[in-house]
């Protein structure tokens, strides 16, 4: 695959305009065929997928009937898992509150605000030790009460 | 001159190709995201995205949004309708893939720092695409209004319902009354097909635009 090089003009201060050489692969035509092979690879195992595991149809809904067990999508799982392993009142708040707070509306905000609460400049991995271990944390306890939520039905 | 130099010079002669293409075509790919497939994560996700605005189209085609004819309509995607279940079933695993693949490209942003000065704002507009990749998810899930989908949508309604102060509006927004029927239905597709997908594209439109203008984060 050919790779070139593509220079680029900085147009900084009144140092003389020397070019930045960017090492990459031109986006067409080469960059773009890589991405139609993978798309290709990722369409091909869809179809594969969808045509050993058709989507499921189960009996039409019956407001009358519960069935058991319900499990919602599997990304949902957590907040279950959470709202389940949470039972204790924290003073006036009731545990049920907070098990629904806390995995939706708390979590979400959090994530939001990820940029403005790390305010450590560095992307080096290894000087962002609080950031990666409250992240793998997090990661851990999601897994854990999506976990818990598949056991304790 | 071939034909195809002719209709080239003819848009060129409209629109200026000649110096409005070179700067998309010839924009190198940083070796970095070249070389390491977690930069995969979220052109996987778009990719979803169009295969779903595809499949979904071809199933909206055929789907009937009241609670006598959603599940026959449903039933009869997948036994009657040519190709209806491959239709059916790639619209289910790409919608599976594109939130896992949603939540993988977060994971490699948080843990890469990408997030950090100058791409906070991407940040923040990529946890929105984020909650609109799941609601996607829950709002379709009630569409073939199944056993499965009418009380997982009960639960999953009643919980952001108990969601303290704004919950009981929520929960009246989406379910347009005090129990899951046809309101809650109709609710569901209007959300699904028509709400959900102009939010996506405008915050897809404004996540790229703000990737091509900072570039993509460099190395680990």
């Amino acid at each position: 695959m050919a790779l070139i090089e593509v220079e680029k003009h900085e147009v900084e201060e009144e140092q003389k305009p020397e070019p930045v050489r960017v090492r990459g692969l031109p986006f067409f035509p080469h960059f773009l065929l890589r991405e139609v092979v993978v798309m290709c690879l990722i369409a091909g195992g869809l179809i594969m997928l969808a045509s050993i595991y058709p989507a499921g149809l189960l009996k039409p809904a019956d407001p009358f009937d519960t069935p058991s067990p319900i499990y919602p999508e599997w990304y949902f799982l957590y907040v279950f898992g959470f709202l389940k392993f949470w039972t204790w009142d924290l003073g006036p708040i009731p545990a049920k509150m907070i098990g629904v707070t806390v995995p939706m509306v708390l979590w979400y905000g959090l994530l939001i605000l990820v940029p403005f609460i790390d305010r450590n400049p560095s992307s080096d991995i290894r000087k962002r030790k609080v950031a990666v271990t409250l992240g793998v944390i997090v990661l851990i306890g999601i897994l854990y009460f999506t976990y818990f939520s598949i056991v304790h039905h | 001159m071939t034909l195809n130099d002719k209709i080239y010079k003819w848009l060129d002669d409209r629109f200026k190709l000649s110096e409005l293409l070179p700067p998309i075509v010839k924009h190198p790919a940083p070796l970095n995201v070249v070389s390491n497939p977690l930069y995969c994560l979220g052109g996987t996700a778009f990719l979803c995205f169009l295969i779903l605005v595809i499949t979904g189209i071809f199933l909206a085609m055929y789907y009937k949004p009241t609670p006598a004819e959603a599940y026959k309509s449903v039933e009869h995607i997948m036994t009657a309708v040519p190709m209806g279940s491959l239709i059916r079933s790639v619209h289910h695993w790409a919608a599976n893939t594109m939130i896992a693949a949603v939540m993988l490209h977060m994971m490699r942003i948080y843990f890469m720092g990408a997030y950090k000065k100058p791409r906070e704002l991407n940040w923040v507009v990529g946890i929105s695409l984020l909650l609109i990749t799941t609601t996607f998810g829950f709002s379709g899930y009630l569409l073939p209004w199944d056993q499965l989908a009418f009380w997982a949508t009960k639960i999953g309604t009643g919980i952001a319902g108990s969601i303290p102060v704004i919950g009981g509006y929520i929960s009246l927004i989406l379910v347009g009354g005090n129990d899951i029927g046809a309101e809650t239905l109709t609710r569901f597709f209007a959300i699904h097909v028509m709400i959900l997908p102009i939010a996506i594209a405008t915050l897809l439109g404004l996540h790229f635009m703000m990737v091509r203008i900072q570039g993509i984060s460099g190395r680990l």
